[in-house]
């Protein structure tokens, strides 16, 4: 008897329109990375014309950045429910309100609210959903899509900063406040690109599922009753068993907690959080100490530019490289290599003297920062699969969110109390080894066991081999129905690389 | 002991890759008489200046040591040689810059001369090089501070045509404040805007020794002015997005239409099987 009515169905695409779905998800990434970072031009106008301090004007970029993260789990929420194109279209809407709505405010209050809360939430209405499609839209080449679609953030940085310059100059705050607006409403284009997969057909997948379910509870019933007597017990606790998992199924419909028992999400979770510590602030302060150590602010600035270009041109060729044939099935260990090669990049600035050391440190910080970012996404893909992902960047994101705010304010702490900027990158840089090092070796003994669980799984399998392969076929729909809501299961050959890349 | 040229100098070197505007003062050695040549330069406010020794024709063949620079006893070590003159580029931005410069030149015979900066130079006071933009109904601040020294008082002027008019006691009603941030920076905030309020103002800094202006500009624009990009961008949003679902609805339609037809011509091939069936076995029926 054969269950799957549609036959062997196709992966995802791994091209095609995946390739646009990566320009969409370039654009929309792109904003909600350097959109925080470009609208401090306008900051020094806005302090002086509503007569606040500049920490009360920096609320600003900090409110926006801890919305983006922390909506995350809502965002997750939506996409598991609606898909990805609705939600990044209506993040549009809300970025293009909140700036247009900021274009008109008379006070800090309102601006708080309208840049910080509501185009804060939009792009995270974008950030989210860019990453999952990525996902559903890839998986052999899926390295190389983020690895491009992340390189978003940098172009984005470098086209913001002289544009939001040229609109300041010509318009003033409130004109480029209105026009900025507009350009949001680009992600909704993004988002247009943003082609359902994989649901119409999922339909039609979870009818032949729910057939081969049924198929195999006779299956297991007949074998049970073949093998020894008492077979009614293990039937019905399995009738029990399955009546929790539907209501657990439902809650994990939604956004998936049954995460936090997966041991490679709480390796990333860990690690990541750690890592987030160190992560941004040499960024804030690059500038800030070039111009201690006696160089000019336009030479300052020039450093933030060659960090950006690195930066762009690293995160492609870090995906071209982490899908190569060697370092994928080795993902996390480049992972954790490159978050080790950025701790290490810090810890050695204080030893730069002069210009040209500099210069040399925001080489390799851009090359580091951008091999972080590329594989940031890309990992924890591999970790949970890309069913599980879309709940568990939401969990992940708002988890960081704590950390990413609070690593530019220790470090400047730190550069207050002592007065000098070496203890900040010292800081940075050991914090970023020791997440490094922890995800090596974690990593390494969930890759170990792993491997133990799929030996497990072999010999378990080998007793009932007897059965066709459609049967075959049908235990593994099985563990993955219990995931939650499904993709088509992988061809053969994915199949493979799906067990040694994927734990469940 | 801290060098005072050289950072000076240093700043000269960068000004001189920006714009290279000096005022060169030259003189001619060994002069008209055997004693030393001196120089007054009297200065008012800052400027960048080149002052160069050079050697006379007659003396072209001799033997040149050395060539020095020195403020006061300490040397400058940046000086620039063209065929047979040294210079030195100075900016002279407060007081502490003003003094005797000495240039010496050593060979068989010896010659100098000192030039002298006198002046007494004011503060600089900053305004806003690029145009300060708002819009009708909506209010402006206009900032300027003064570097190093503090004012004893600040004025404000507003320019009608060629005048500048004082912004004081009359005109301060409820159009214009004026607030003392700090004692280094006064802001002037102007209410109500419309676009005769456009133009140049100046802020005017008092001091002991004199006074010292910064200028800025502001320009008041209607709210059309952004208006109309953001209508230009907002359509252009629009027409993408409408294309892009159109041309999802019609390469939808074009597969439906393509599935329809093979399901179709399954249909037809199961229609034409049965039908052989039904004839096979009614002809077997008959057989028997």
């Amino acid at each position: 008897p054969s269950p799957a009515a549609t036959g062997p169905a196709p992966g995802p695409p791994d091209g095609g329109w995946g390739w646009v779905v990566v320009f969409g998800a370039f654009i929309s990434i792109g904003f909600a990375y350097a959109f925080p970072k470009g609208i401090a031009i306008f900051f020094k106008e806005i302090q002086g014309f509503f007569g606040t301090s500049y920490s009360e004007i920096a609320w600003v970029s900090s409110i926006m950045l801890a919305t983006t993260y922390g909506a995350g789990p809502i965002s997750s929420i939506l996409v598991n429910r609606y898909g990805s194109r609705p939600v990044v279209i209506f993040g549009g809407l809300l970025c293009g309100i909140g700036m247009v709505s900021a274009a008109f405010c008379t006070s800090i209050l309102q601006l708080y609210i309208c840049v910080g809360f509501i185009t804060g939430f939009g792009l995270a209405l974008n950030l989210q959903p860019s990453v999952i499609i990525i996902g559903k839209y890839f998986l052999k080449r899926r390295p190389i899509a983020n690895g491009l679609a992340m390189a978003g953030s940098p172009v984005m940085l470098c086209t913001l900063a002289p544009l939001n310059q040229f609109l300041f100059d010509n318009f003033g705050w409130r004109g480029s406040f209105l026009i900025l607006g507009a350009i949001l409403l680009n992600c909704c284009v993004a988002g247009a690109l943003f082609r359902p997969i994989g649901a119409a057909k999922a339909s039609v997948k979870t009818q032949s599922v729910e057939e081969g379910k049924e198929v195999l509870k006779i299956e297991v019933t007949k074998d049970a009753m073949e093998m020894n007597s008492s077979t009614n017990v293990p039937v019905e606790s399995k009738t029990e068993e399955e009546e929790a998992k539907d209501c657990c199924e439902k809650v994990n419909k939604y956004l998936d907690f049954s995460l936090f028992k997966h041991r490679g999400f709480l390796i990333y979770l860990i690690g990541n959080v750690l890592m987030f510590l160190g992560f941004f602030a040499p960024i804030v302060f690059l500038a800030p100490y070039a111009k201690h150590i006696g160089i000019d602010e336009y030479s300052a600035a020039f450093l933030l530019s060659i960090l950006a270009i690195v930066d762009m041109i690293a995160r492609p060729a870090t995906g071209i490289i982490a899908n190569s044939k060697w370092v994928r099935p080795r993902i996390q260990y480049f992972f954790s290599f490159s978050i080790a090669f950025n701790g290490t990049c810090h810890l050695l600035c204080p030893l730069a003297s002069g210009y040209t050391g500099l210069v040399v440190y925001s080489v390799f910080f851009g090359l580091a920062f951008g091999m972080v970012c590329a594989m940031l996404f890309e990992t924890l893909m591999d970790l949970v699969g890309a069913t599980r992902f879309t709940s568990a960047v939401g969990l992940v994101t708002i988890a960081e969110c704590c950390t990413i705010l609070l690593g530019p304010p220790i470090g400047g702490t730190l550069i207050d109390t002592f007065g000098d900027y070496k203890y900040m990158f010292i800081k940075c840089g050991a914090v970023m080894v020791l997440a490094g090092t922890f995800l090596f070796i974690m990593n390494y003994y969930n890759y170990r066991m792993l491997a133990k669980e799929e030996k497990r799984k072999a010999k378990e399998e080998d007793p009932k081999s007897v059965r066709t392969e459609n049967e075959g076929r049908n235990n593994w729909n099985k563990e993955t129905v219990q995931d939650g809501p499904e993709l088509e299961p992988l061809t053969e050959e994915q199949e493979g690389l799906k067990k040694d890349v994927n734990g469940t | 002991g801290q060098d005072l040229t050289t950072p000076a100098l240093e700043q000269v070197t960068n000004l001189n890759t920006s714009n290279g505007l000096y005022v060169e003062y030259e003189v001619l050695l060994p002069g008209d008489s055997a004693t030393a040549v001196e120089k007054n330069i009297s200065l008012d406010s800052e400027v960048k200046i080149e002052l160069s020794c050079r050697l006379d024709d007659k003396y072209s063949d001799m033997e040149i040591l050395q060539v020095t620079w020195k403020k006061g006893n300490e040397t400058i070590s940046h000086i620039s040689k063209t065929k047979n003159s040294w210079s030195i580029r100075l900016l002279i931005s407060d007081n502490s810059k003003l003094g005797s410069y000495t240039c010496t030149v050593k060979g068989k015979e010896e010659f100098s001369v000192t030039f002298h900066l006198q002046g007494k130079l004011l503060p600089k006071i900053e305004g806003r090089e690029k145009a300060v933009i708002s819009y009708e109904g909506d209010s402006a601040v206009l900032i300027c501070k003064s570097y190093g020294y503090t004012p004893i008082a600040w004025t404000w002027y507003m320019t009608n045509g060629s005048e500048q008019i004082a912004i004081n006691g009359s005109l301060l009603l409820d159009k214009y404040v004026i607030n003392g941030v700090s004692p280094n920076v006064t802001q002037l905030k102007i209410l109500k805007l419309t676009s005769e309020d456009g133009g140049v103002y100046w802020c005017e800094a008092t001091f002991v020794l004199g006074k010292s202006k910064g200028k800025l500009k502001l320009k008041v624009l209607s709210l059309m002015v952004p208006l109309k990009p953001f209508l230009a961008i907002v359509a252009e949003v629009v027409i993408l997005v409408a294309v892009i679902f159109l041309c999802e609805l019609c390469s939808k339609k074009r597969e439906k239409h393509a599935e329809d037809e093979k399901e179709f011509d399954q249909i037809e091939q199961l229609k034409s099987e049965e039908s052989n069936g039904v004839e096979n076995s009614s002809a077997r029926h008959r057989k028997v």
